[in-house]
């Protein structure tokens, strides 16, 4: 049994629910006979995947979809052995560089030289040339991206590179003037809301308008989370009601727990206690910016005006160590002291105004 | 030149005797001290060849401070001498060293458990071998002058065993082709010095191993048994390890006798033991290694009043017992190396020197005294009062001394201070009047140092623990920018060496500074006794990749992103029901996608921070940014084992998906084969016909 | 160097090196094809000859002179990209050395290729160290020195640049160099003083004009005007630019006529309203209101850095704002573009911008 976002995945260019334009003018691209690389890049659970699948069936036809995991181990000029993995088809192949941590400019180099110089044996298809996929692309190291942007000016003729992000910021110029940039926004509210009916009908099961409504901002137009949080009510309680009580992640809720804690007491055992609970959502994989972000969001909304954008400004601040930095724990923590001076002067303040 | 001196020794061997003419005979003029010229080994035992090896592993200091008086001590054979101890006038310059080198396992300042730990391997070596049993290795370690080369020395003396000995040749024979060999970039056969070292190395234990000792004059013919002790270490291993590993190998299979090596650690740094002796090895060649401690000072004192008392009853009028005191302090300014510690004796005991009293007591406003693990405690509540007291180093003999962490840590929290003098410095204008403080006792930098840690995991200690110390929340966000900004110092690696130290610098600064509790001298009491634990970061660190790599590789059939992985589908997995395939699954998603939200923290344990822990010398070469290359971090934070271990992240994922893959419509991407771990080391990417 | 040993029609791909598309048919390096590849205009409308490079006149005086017979100096070609100076010295090389000497006499290296001290040493002194002939095989003459080109010279590191100065002192008989860079300041300075220095300028917006009206007529392409001065527009005087999106602007839209919003699409732009709306959200000092509008920016998937920029345009031509508002926001916005290149989450960098851009906003008002 797999779960309803990968089940009703789209399979075709034409049978997308939404951004309906861009599919098209993407089929135009296969059509051309003149394919470039691609940079496609969107937020988060926009669809950036599922289009890219849907472009390489185009291209290829339904052969794309047999997949393999493949484990390839290529060994760095310094004798040091990297695993990757990889998923593949007859026709391309999905790899995400940044697996290897910092020798992904060795992945990319070996892997695309090995991929561009073996010529396609399948002549039915009338592509010559095989597909990369590069997930992550804004993960790489700068070294890793020049090494890209080498190989693929390279290897142009036997290979395309479909690189995909989430934001092209980080991208350094010389690859985005050598690609197509297709940006793949997010899906409004209301796509969401006609998706999720979709997939009840299909399903079997009915739909309230307010609850589908209700699901699609509580996912922030992220619509594989909206497909999982639908999932969840449905294991949760059935037939639906309007009202219905939203699934929310575990860490969700205790970053909300934690947010609370900080500002109901600004102490030194508190900060002990919060550190603890940072530690406690680390353990369980929840990136540290996540983390980061996720704990100003639920801050602001126990800060008034004035304060939103100091805190606001003090999480960018720290945010931007945390990523240059080793240890997330400092950076966290001093954003969580902070925050609590703050507040805490904030409240005295408040109060004194009162007093008068 | 030697002839005069003659008259006082039993042989009259006139040629053999000293080549080495006194160079400083002169030198100190007429004092009685130097009548004697003549440095003769004067203990009862027979010399061996193995005593030249401890005049050469004695260290520097004492050679310096011995100048003159220790003539001679040159590295030829010439010691016939079959003298026996009551020669003692002959032996007043000797070093006291050697003079009182422990004779019998009562004499030896190491603890009786090791002693015996070293005698029953040696004993199931030597005595109860099977036949046709390898070789065996013992490794012993320890700080420098711990007792390890006397306590084999002895138990083999004892148990009459034989020791042969390897010392570094000196100089290689090199003639003049083999030079010109050695840099000839074409010549085919270089014999570089190096290899040379090695092949002479090998020659040796094969030598050792089969046949005896060459008889010296005065031995014993009847030890039959003998072992093989390597101390001075060539070089060429420490570059090449595996050179090594084949020789022990080799010798290994084919040896009959025990090989002994003994190996100084230093406290800082990598340390040797592991370099030449990884977990690998050891179990391979099933290598037993012991661990020497550094000399208890009661021990030391034991061995030093001997020493004192005897020279004093032999010397009287040359030599004034040091009191109780000083004895101390040579005990204390020594870091348990005893060696350093009777050599300083020896010294101080100089007449002209000890009347001028500044040795004892030199002070150098620095605290750097390792103190008695029980007497820390209560002294720490008197250390209030004294200020200078316990800051004096013995201005000779006084080692580099290192201090445990858990003082290093102390002295930064506690930060005592003194209160200014009035006129001593200018006072801060007004408007930074809160950034008044008074004069630090402590030297951050210096307490660093001396802890023999680098700069970013001492502030992992820091940063675990400072938060107990501080009352006002304004003070701690200082402290914890302060902390933060440090960790940014240290973010590149390339100037990470260099910026360590000022990372170390700015955090134990920013600490003590901010903590305006503790910001004069007046309010420093009433803290008591707090605990230190150790940083919890790198276990959880280490857990957060691990489980990263696990959710990566049991997951990848999904094809997402880690972080859409991480933070959205496993917690709505756990949520859902649906099957999944595999047990290391659906426990990972259990434990890692429910965060246990009723239970408030308590979950992490913390490991508290003991006297007795040094640096941990594993750590520096982690490389937290590097997922793939996660190497199995020496932890020594045992924190119970998570039931997430059971899922090694290194295992691929036996996925079998005959379940899955007829009930998915082929828009789904399924993977049909999880295929087998790579065999080759060479990428391979296979071609497949469409079907 | 590879495409150095191909041949001419490979060197193409190279040779434009940062800010070409890389298309299907580079060039016919891969041999035979089922159908004719289909070449990147860039390629295709690159100027053959001197005199077709546009808009550079000192520079093509120079130039023109050296194919008269004069010496040509070790040149050094700066400014920014897309104005020609790739195309300028290839013309040169084409129209001094015939097509048959010219793969002998040019070496061309980019940043693509190895440019460590150890190529400069081998590969560039051996090559400058092969004597030439005076005259071609057709008789023409031909000048006695061979050109080598360092493509994107100030990406070398100046371990590398240093080991270059004197193969180029000691070679200059028989080899001149032609440094091509975006910044000069990132050459060093002995290299600098031995060569001679041009700038090359960015194109008018008419130049750029006139050069892509001619692409379309000749490429069939229909465009509307308002979408040509778009297109003028964000390719920034960047000509390579401009006639990469115009080609991709033709895949995308498969024939129809090319309309502004598709441009704007292609290039990444911020439309004008998002904009406006940003700012009007920052003058209103609600934080709330902020708070959606960012979230809705990152949700369209727009890169963060180019919302800078577009907001530094913006915000320095404003009329209502004082030099001092205007500065502070200007300080913070560079902040936030460090911040971004460093890898710093972008929801973060853009709420802590327009905190400050609305306190700047709304403390006078």
């Amino acid at each position: 049994m797999s779960l309803w976002v990968d089940k009703y995945r789209p399979c075709a260019l034409g049978r997308v629910d939404y951004h309906r334009e861009q599919a098209a003018q993407l089929r135009n691209l296969v059509q051309c006979g003149d394919f470039p690389h691609l940079l496609v890049y969107g937020p988060s659970g926009a669809g950036k995947k599922t289009r890219i699948m849907c472009l390489l069936r185009e291209l290829y036809g339904g052969g794309v979809e047999k997949l393999r995991i493949e484990h390839q181990s290529i060994t760095t000029p310094s004798k040091k052995k990297i695993e990757i993995s990889t998923i593949a088809s007859n026709y391309h192949l999905e790899v995400n560089p940044s697996d290897a941590g910092n020798s992904d400019r060795v992945v990319i180099q070996e892997l695309l030289k090995t991929v561009a110089q073996s010529q396609q044996l399948e002549t039915s298809t009338q592509r010559d040339f095989k597909v990369v996929l590069l997930t992550e692309v804004d993960k790489l190291t700068k070294d890793a991206q020049h090494a890209l942007r080498r190989t693929m000016e390279k290897y142009m003729a036997t290979c395309r590179l479909i690189l995909c992000c989430n934001s092209v910021s980080k991208i350094i110029a010389p690859i985005q003037s050598r690609c197509l940039a297709v940006r793949v926004p997010a899906p409004s509210i209301e796509d969401i809301c006609h998706v999720l009916s979709s997939v009840c009908k299909k399903e079997g099961l009915t739909l309230p308008q307010d609850l589908a409504r209700r699901l699609a901002e509580k996912s922030g137009r992220n619509l594989r989370k909206a497909l999982l949080m639908c999932e969840a009510c449905r294991v949760q309680q059935y037939p639906f009601t309007s009202d219905q009580d939203i699934p929310e992640t575990d860490w969700e809720v205790y970053l909300r727990e934690t947010a609370n804690a900080i500002v109901s007491q600004q102490t030194p055992q508190r900060l002990l206690e919060v550190r603890g609970r940072l530690y406690e959502l680390l353990t369980h994989c929840i990136p540290p910016e996540i983390i980061m972000k996720g704990l100003l969001s639920e801050l602001l909304n126990n800060c008034d005006g004035q304060l939103k954008g100091e805190v606001a400004q003090m999480a960018a601040f720290y945010e931007h160590r945390l990523q240059l930095g080793s240890k997330a724990i400092y950076h966290l923590e001093a954003f969580v002291a902070k925050f609590m001076a703050l507040y805490k002067k904030f409240m005295e303040d408040g109060l004194e105004d009162m007093m008068f | 030149m030697m002839s005069k001196n003659s008259s006082r020794r039993k042989i009259v061997p006139t040629k053999v005797t000293d080549w080495v003419a006194p160079s400083f005979e002169d030198f100190f003029g007429n004092t009685n001290i130097l009548s004697s010229t003549l440095l003769v080994k004067s203990s009862g035992e027979a010399n061996q060849h193995q005593k030249r090896k401890d005049h050469s592993s004695v260290p520097e200091s004492s050679k310096n401070k011995v100048l003159a008086r220790i003539k001679g001590k040159s590295s030829s054979i010439d010691h016939i001498c079959d003298h026996s101890k009551q020669n003692q006038s002959q032996s007043q310059n000797e070093p006291w060293v050697d003079k009182y080198k422990p004779g019998t396992q009562n004499e030896l300042a190491v603890h009786k458990k090791k002693i015996e730990e070293v005698e029953s391997w040696l004993k199931a070596q030597i005595f109860q071998r099977q036949p046709k049993q390898g070789g065996s290795v013992l490794v012993l370690t320890g700080p420098p002058g711990c007792g390890k080369s006397a306590t084999i020395q002895i138990l083999a003396k004892e148990h009459h065993v034989q020791v042969q000995e390897w010392t570094n040749p000196i100089s290689l024979d090199f003639r003049k082709e083999d030079f010109k060999d050695a840099f000839n970039y074409e010549s085919s056969f270089q014999m570089l010095p190096s290899q040379a070292q090695t092949a002479l190395f090998q020659d040796f234990l094969l030598r050792a191993n089969k046949y005896n000792k060459l008889q010296m004059l005065g031995e014993s013919t009847e030890a039959d048994d003998k072992l093989i002790l390597i101390e001075d270490m060539p070089n060429q291993f420490y570059r090449d390890r595996d050179s090594l590993h084949e020789i022990l190998r080799r010798f290994v299979r084919t040896s009959r006798c025990p090989l002994v090596f003994i190996i100084s650690d230093s406290l800082s740094g990598d340390s040797n033991q592991k370099l030449l002796f990884p977990k690998e090895i050891q179990e391979e060649l099933c290598i037993s290694s012991i661990s020497f401690n550094p000399v208890a000072p009661t021990m030391m004192m034991k061995v030093l009043n001997r020493i004192a008392t005897a020279e004093a009853s032999m010397n009287g009028e040359k030599f004034a017992v040091p009191d109780k005191s000083s004895l101390e302090l040579i005990c204390k300014g020594c870091s348990g190396d005893i060696r350093s510690a009777i050599n300083s004796l020896q010294f101080s005991s100089l007449k002209e020197y000890s009347s001028e009293n500044n040795l004892w007591s030199r002070k150098k406003g620095k605290s750097t005294l390792k103190s008695n693990t029980e007497v820390s405690r209560t002294k720490k509540k008197k250390r209030a009062d004294k200020t200078l007291e316990n800051q004096e180093i013995l201005a000779i003999g006084g080692k580099d001394a290192s201090i445990f962490l858990f003082h290093a840590l102390g002295k930064i929290l506690y930060c005592k201070r003194e209160s200014l003098s009035d006129s001593e410095f200018p006072r801060l204008p007004s408007h930074l009047s809160e950034y008044e403080r008074d004069t630090l006792l402590v030297q951050p930098e210096d307490i660093v140092e001396k802890s023999h840690m680098p700069g970013d995991l001492f502030n992992l200690y820091l940063h675990q623990n400072y938060v107990d110390f501080f009352t006002d929340i304004d003070d701690l966000v200082r402290a914890s920018e302060y902390l933060s900004t440090a960790d940014f110092l240290c973010s590149n690696w390339n100037s990470r060496p260099t910026l360590r130290e000022y990372s170390a610098s700015v955090a134990t600064r920013g600490v003590i500074h901010s903590n305006t509790a503790r910001a004069f001298a007046h309010c420093q009491g009433g803290m008591g006794f707090r605990p230190f634990h150790k940083p919890q970061w790198f276990l959880i660190n280490k857990k957060y990749q691990e489980n990263c790599l696990a959710a990566k590789s049991l997951f990848s059939s999904f094809c997402l992103p880690p972080l859409c992985l991480q933070t959205q589908l496993l917690p709505f997995l756990a949520m859902l029901t649906n099957p999944m395939r595999n047990q290391a699954q659906i426990a990972f998603i259990q434990d890692v996608g429910r965060l246990p939200l009723k239970r408030h923290f308590g979950g992490l344990k913390l490991e508290t921070l003991t006297d007795k822990d040094l640096g941990m010398p594993g750590f520096e070469n982690i490389d937290e940014g590097d997922l793939s290359a996660m190497r199995p971090l020496e932890v020594f934070v045992q924190l119970e084992k998570n039931q997430i271990n059971e899922t090694e992240p290194d295992e691929f994922p036996l996925i079998s998906s005959q379940a899955s893959g007829s009930e998915l419509p082929s828009s789904q991407p399924q993977p049909i084969t999880a295929q087998a771990i790579m065999e080759e080391d060479e990428l391979k990417i296979d071609e497949y016909d469409s079907d | 160097m590879q495409a150095f040993l191909k041949g001419p029609s490979s060197i193409s791909t190279k040779a434009p090196a940062s800010k070409e598309r890389g298309t299907a048919a580079a060039a016919g390096a891969s041999g035979e094809g089922k159908r004719l590849k289909p070449i990147p205009w860039v390629e295709k409308y690159r100027p053959k000859c001197v005199d077709e490079v546009a808009f550079q006149e000192e520079v093509v005086a120079v130039l023109k002179k050296s194919l008269e017979g004069a010496d040509l100096p070790n040149l050094l070609f700066y400014g920014p990209p897309g104005t020609g100076k790739t195309s300028t010295i290839l013309a040169l090389a084409r129209e001094l050395y015939g097509p048959e000497l010219f793969r002998q006499r040019v070496l061309e290296l980019n940043a693509s290729d190895e440019r460590g001290i150890q190529v400069i040493r081998e590969k560039v002194k051996t090559f400058a160290q092969l004597t030439v002939s005076g005259s071609r095989s057709d008789g023409k003459v031909c000048p006695p020195f061979k050109i080598v080109i360092l493509d994107e010279a100030d990406s070398m590191t100046s371990a590398a640049q240093a080991a270059l100065r004197r193969t180029m002192e000691k070679e200059s008989k028989t080899t001149r160099f032609c440094l091509i860079c975006n910044y000069i300041s990132r050459i060093i300075e002995p290299l600098t003083s031995r060569c001679s220095k041009f700038r090359f300028k960015p194109l008018t917006d008419k130049i750029q004009q006139q050069r892509l009206w001619a692409v379309s007529e000749k490429e069939n392409v229909k465009v509307s005007n308002e979408a040509m001065s778009c297109l003028v527009q964000v390719s920034e005087g960047d000509l390579r630019k401009a006639i990469t999106f115009l080609q991709s602007a033709t895949r995308l839209t498969g024939g129809k006529e090319i309309t502004e919003k598709v441009v704007t699409e292609i290039a990444g732009v911020v439309p004008k309203e998002t904009i406006d709306g940003l700012l009007s959200a920052c003058q209103s000092g609600s934080f709330e209101k902020l708070e959606t509008v960012v979230k809705n920016l990152i949700n369209e998937g727009y890169a963060a850095a180019q919302l800078v920029n577009q907001l530094h345009d913006d915000i320095v031509e404003r009329e209502d704002l004082t030099d001092k508002q205007k500065s502070i926001i200007a300080e913070k916005l560079a902040e936030v573009d460090k911040c971004l290149t460093d890898g710093a989450d972008e929801y973060l960098q853009l709420i802590s911008l327009c905190a400050v851009v609305m306190q700047q906003l709304t403390q006078n008002g």
